[in-house]
């Protein structure tokens, strides 16, 4: 009984090269103590120069890393299957050029996007019919109507993402930063499973 | 001649069916209206919510063919403009958002911290093109 042992690998563990992670960073784990300390400690991947970004430590690796050591350990696995190592080379400093650049690029778009959506959809006409509706005068130039609603333009795109600037609006997170929770748990699943050794096989392959 | 009154009828009842599904079809997709709520917490007024869309419809659609006169003052003009400003910058948002455009942005080129400051530039950008077309480029092209 007490030598049973649970585990759970983490989603995700950052490294840096020349790094051996050990049972203990790669995974959380419950049992007897002296066990558990043990364990912790034990050695599982060397990381070298010659990994890229990501290493996959898929769950039979860390139990085959265990068997090594003590075939009489009873191990239970909780949660998922792989966890990924990411690998951090020097920290990548963005540089200012490219960023000014970027954000000239996405300036930009936007302004030319937005004209041609209101040539598109006439929204002029619409503007000047709806000025001609409220006031019953016809003006070709209602600015009355056309600023605020520029304003508004952009008032509309904080309100949905929930940030003006560093300050947000309320405590929920924004649908940009689900978007981008869902889109980093769309990456790791893709290179969990094709990065992994383990869980493709190639039967013809002899 | 009865005939074609009711055939008549029935064209346009089915035209402004058809019409009218897309819009809310459109609207739901881009989930602005469960969006507001959950900023305002206002969840338990979806069913009013809903009234004001398919009223704004039906007013706007029986404008656009009829064009009623109000005679009000023009400063009317100045929320009515704001509030049709914030609805099509949310309609923006919300296509950016579903294009997934900033996710890859951000991850491509490691720009997670700063992408608060490129969502900036999108929205000063668009108050800027907006501005700029109404105040300039109507008359120049």
């Amino acid at each position: 009984m007490e030598r049973r042992i649970f585990i759970r690998l983490r989603h995700r563990v950052l490294a840096h090269p020349g790094d051996i992670i050990t049972v203990g960073d790669a995974a959380q784990i419950e049992g007897q103590l002296q066990l558990k300390k043990k364990l912790s400690a034990m050695p599982l991947y060397q990381v070298s120069e010659k990994d890229k970004n990501i290493v996959i430590l898929d769950i039979i690796q860390v139990l085959r890393a265990i068997h090594l050591q003590d075939p009489t350990i009873d191990v239970q696995t909780v949660g998922g299957a792989e966890t990924i190592v990411e690998i951090q080379y020097r920290k990548r400093n963005l540089s200012t050029v490219l960023f000014i650049g970027v954000w000239l690029l996405l300036f930009i778009g936007s302004c030319l996007a937005i004209m041609n959506f209101h040539e598109d959809v006439s929204m002029r006409d619409v503007h000047i019919a709806l000025y001609e509706i409220i006031t019953g005068e016809r003006n070709d130039y209602p600015y009355l109507l056309q600023i605020p609603y520029s304003i508004g333009l952009g008032l509309g795109m904080i309100v949905f993402f929930n940030h003006i600037f560093k300050k947000r609006l309320n405590e929920e997170p924004s649908p940009l930063e689900v978007e981008m929770f869902n889109y980093q748990l769309d990456l790791d699943q893709y290179v969990a499973m094709h990065e992994n050794q383990e869980t493709i096989k190639d039967l013809h392959d002899r | 001649m009865i005939v074609s009154v009711l055939f008549i009828i029935f064209v346009g009842l089915g035209g402004g069916i058809t019409v009218g599904a897309g819009f809310v079809a459109f609207l739901t997709v881009m989930g602005i209206i469960p969006r507001l709520m959950q900023l305002t917490k206002t969840m338990r007024f979806v069913q009013a919510y809903e009234a004001a869309v398919i009223l704004g419809a039906v007013c706007g659609g029986w404008e656009t063919l009829h064009m009623n006169h109000l005679y009000l003052t023009k400063w009317i003009a100045v929320p009515v403009g704001l509030l049709a400003g914030l609805f099509v910058g949310m309609l923006a948002a919300a296509l950016t958002e579903v294009l997934n455009v900033l996710p890859i942005l951000a991850k491509r080129i490691g720009l997670r911290s700063k992408i608060i400051i490129l969502l900036m530039a999108i929205v000063i950008g668009k108050i800027a093109g907006s501005l700029f077309h109404w105040l300039y480029f109507i008359d120049h092209s």
